[in-house]
């Protein structure tokens, strides 16, 4: 049974997520799905750099907000069609990315946080003061999109469906190469990692960018899809805050969890905010529930999940010991532990 | 940007520091905790609007002087802060960054309950007294100073003698340095680090409740506000360097007065990216502080 499922889940959830729009023909349901493959596209992300390497930076929405505002002044001076342009433009964040990792990589646990936190507040007051360029406080509208008002989410939902399979490819790849492993190295004991080889300095910095790269063009493509942003809205920490909730409830450092912590988290959200109707409220559920995954699930729904088929399967092995912590952040299909790979670079 | 005249800067400076002996009250208790728990309180700011809160309300409902509420806001918060560190964050292990993401959780809920109980209208304390202003002959300038400031001033600077006070002569205050010091050495000194921890969290937010009735007759607030305040204390408490009270109060000290020299050289608007600034720099380029330990790695 657990085989089956293994082996079809995932062409099973491609051909569901294809016909989606056309099973649930209600203009609502086609921004639930676009919002779901937005944040699942940038929760997986995030993870690369909060998951894979251990750095959890409170301060994504920075990336959100950048691409967001590129893309919008592209398409008011340029001209340029939003959905071409977001993912060129993602890459000059990703850019700025490194080069602000560069600066902020020089810190680390807590004080890592707090600099992502004041990251986020420099771009956002910058913006709300940059009146020539951003309109300050008002924001910028964007020219809406030219098909017709039926279609409009629709192409949307395909398109952010589409950059979704790739961050996860992207992950993926990055979690089985060399690279990754150096990552995850860091993750555990960045000291050991620098001692056996691993460059830590550029590894990091590579991975604040890839993790900045998809949220910005995520950032860029909502801008598009609000057709209006303003810099409290495009530079907002809950962004970020959703990213982190989604790959905690997930699992940590795990190739699905973000996506499922998106597919969970967004569609509660939207029914969290219809039954209150209350956007505070909704600040008050989302802390509680980040608490809980903190305080209950520390590992997150896959790892745990996959703890019990484990124990099931062979009820000793898994408290045997001697598990590598990347294993027992639930990639136990990655057959060499980190730091032993690691020596040979 | 310009450049304004002697007397205006004179005036704002007196104001800076005003400011920032309140300041230095409301970040005590983030230093104290990141001291013993090596955990950044993000929620501090969200429980200082709590705090300040309560007074509003005290004194819009039973005409309490802010001055007054504080024995109200520091029990409460006191038991708050012994509950949430005994029950919930030493739960936590391990990953300190964990930890903070914990505390911004908690400042989260504290928002949206804040939000929800109470309309998001910015409040402020407007008393009886809250226009005066005394004014100061120097030879030849006069500097007018708000009762209120004054008054702030010399309160945080009893609550914060008081805080001395009970650190340096008292054994669960010297338990309490010890284990900023070393926790494992406190620890087999048979220092019981857990009460120290809860005791500690719990003084932490007993100050800043105190701060936050001296916060809520000066400042403008609403359930949003923590996070702007937030990031003013712990610019404050890096500047300072983490863990070092006297490091705070230097630091509370630099940063009212160049906060309120910034608000007259640039714009009012602009003036809290002094505060970030200072925060990412300090952070990068000297963890440490002025006073304090490496925060880096933290």
């Amino acid at each position: 049974m657990i085989e089956i499922l293994r082996r079809w889940w995932k062409p099973f959830a491609l051909l569901i997520l294809l016909l989606y729009p056309w099973i649930l023909r209600a203009p609502y349901y086609h921004v639930l799905g676009f919002n779901v493959m937005l944040f699942a596209t940038m929760a997986t992300s995030w993870n690369i750099m909060g998951g894979y390497t251990g750095y959890k930076s409170l301060g994504h929405s920075t990336f959100y907000g950048l691409g967001a505002y590129l893309v919008a002044i592209a398409a008011n001076e340029l001209g340029w069609n939003p959905l071409i342009s977001a993912p060129f433009l993602a890459l000059i964040v990703a850019l700025v990315a490194v080069l602000l990792g560069w600066i902020m990589l020089r810190t680390s646990g807590s004080a890592f946080v707090i600099a992502t936190i004041a990251m986020l507040l420099i771009f956002r007051l910058t913006a709300l003061n940059l009146r020539e360029i951003t309109k300050g406080a008002p924001g910028l509208s964007q020219p809406l999109p030219p098909w017709t008002p039926e279609f409009s989410r629709m192409p949307f939902y395909y398109y952010m469906l589409a950059w979704l399979i790739i961050a996860i490819f992207v992950s993926w790849y990055i979690r089985r190469s060399r690279f990754g492993l150096g990552l995850v190295a860091i993750r555990d004991d960045e000291g050991k990692a620098e001692m056996v080889g691993v460059k830590t300095t550029l590894y990091k910095m590579l991975a604040f960018g890839i993790s900045a790269y998809f949220v910005a063009l995520g950032g860029g493509v909502w801008s598009y899809f609000t057709s209006h942003i303003s810099p409290v809205f495009a530079f907002d920490i809950i962004v970020g805050v959703d990213m982190i909730l989604m790959t905690m409830l997930g699992g940590l450092g795990t190739l699905w969890g973000p996506v499922l912590g998106a597919f969970i988290l967004v569609p509660s959200a939207d029914l969290i905010l219809f039954s209150f109707e209350s956007n505070t409220i909704y600040l008050a559920v989302i802390g509680l529930m980040m608490m809980a995954v903190i305080l209950f699930l520390p590992k997150g729904i896959l790892p745990t999940i996959e703890g019990w088929i484990q124990d099931r399967r062979a009820p000793r092995a898994a408290h045997q010991g001697a598990l590598s912590m990347a294993e027992m952040h639930g990639l136990t299909d990655e057959p060499p532990s980190p730091a032993k790979e690691a020596r040979h670079d | 940007m310009h450049l304004p005249s002697w007397n205006v800067l004179i005036q704002v400076t007196i104001i800076g520091i005003l400011t920032g002996g309140v300041y230095a009250l409301m970040a005590t208790g983030l230093t104290l905790i990141f001291g013993v728990m090596r955990v950044i309180n993000i929620a501090h700011g969200a429980f200082l609007i709590l705090s300040a809160y309560i007074s509003y309300w005290m004194f819009t409902a039973y005409g309490l002087d802010p001055f007054l509420s504080v024995m109200v806001s520091v029990p409460i918060l006191f038991v708050i802060g012994i509950i949430f560190q005994r029950y919930v964050l030493s739960r936590v292990k391990g990953d300190p960054g964990l930890g903070v993401l914990l505390t911004f959780a908690m400042a989260l809920t504290l928002e949206g309950v804040m939000g929800s109980l109470w309309e998001s209208t910015g409040r402020s304390i407007r008393t009886a007294y809250t226009s005066k202003v005394y004014a100061l002959e120097l030879s030849d300038l006069t500097v007018r100073l708000p009762w209120v400031r004054v008054g702030g001033l010399v309160a945080a600077a009893m609550a914060l003698a008081a805080i001395f006070l009970f650190l340096r002569y008292t054994n669960l205050g010297r338990a309490i340095r010890a284990t900023i010091q070393n926790r494992s050495a406190a620890q087999l000194m048979g220092v019981n680090v857990e009460r120290v921890q809860a005791m500690t969290f719990g003084i932490g937010l007993a100050s800043v409740a105190a701060g936050g009735a001296l916060f809520s007759m000066i400042w403008t607030f609403n359930s949003g506000s923590h996070e702007e305040w937030i990031s003013k204390m712990l610019s404050i408490i890096v500047l300072g360097g983490m863990g070092s009270l006297p490091g705070t109060f230097l630091a509370a000290i630099i940063m009212g007065v160049a906060e309120s020299v910034a608000a007259v050289v640039m714009t009012s608007y602009l003036s809290p990216i002094v505060f970030y600034l200072i925060l990412f720099i300090t952070l990068i380029f000297r963890p440490q502080g002025l006073l304090g330990i490496k925060v880096r790695e933290g």
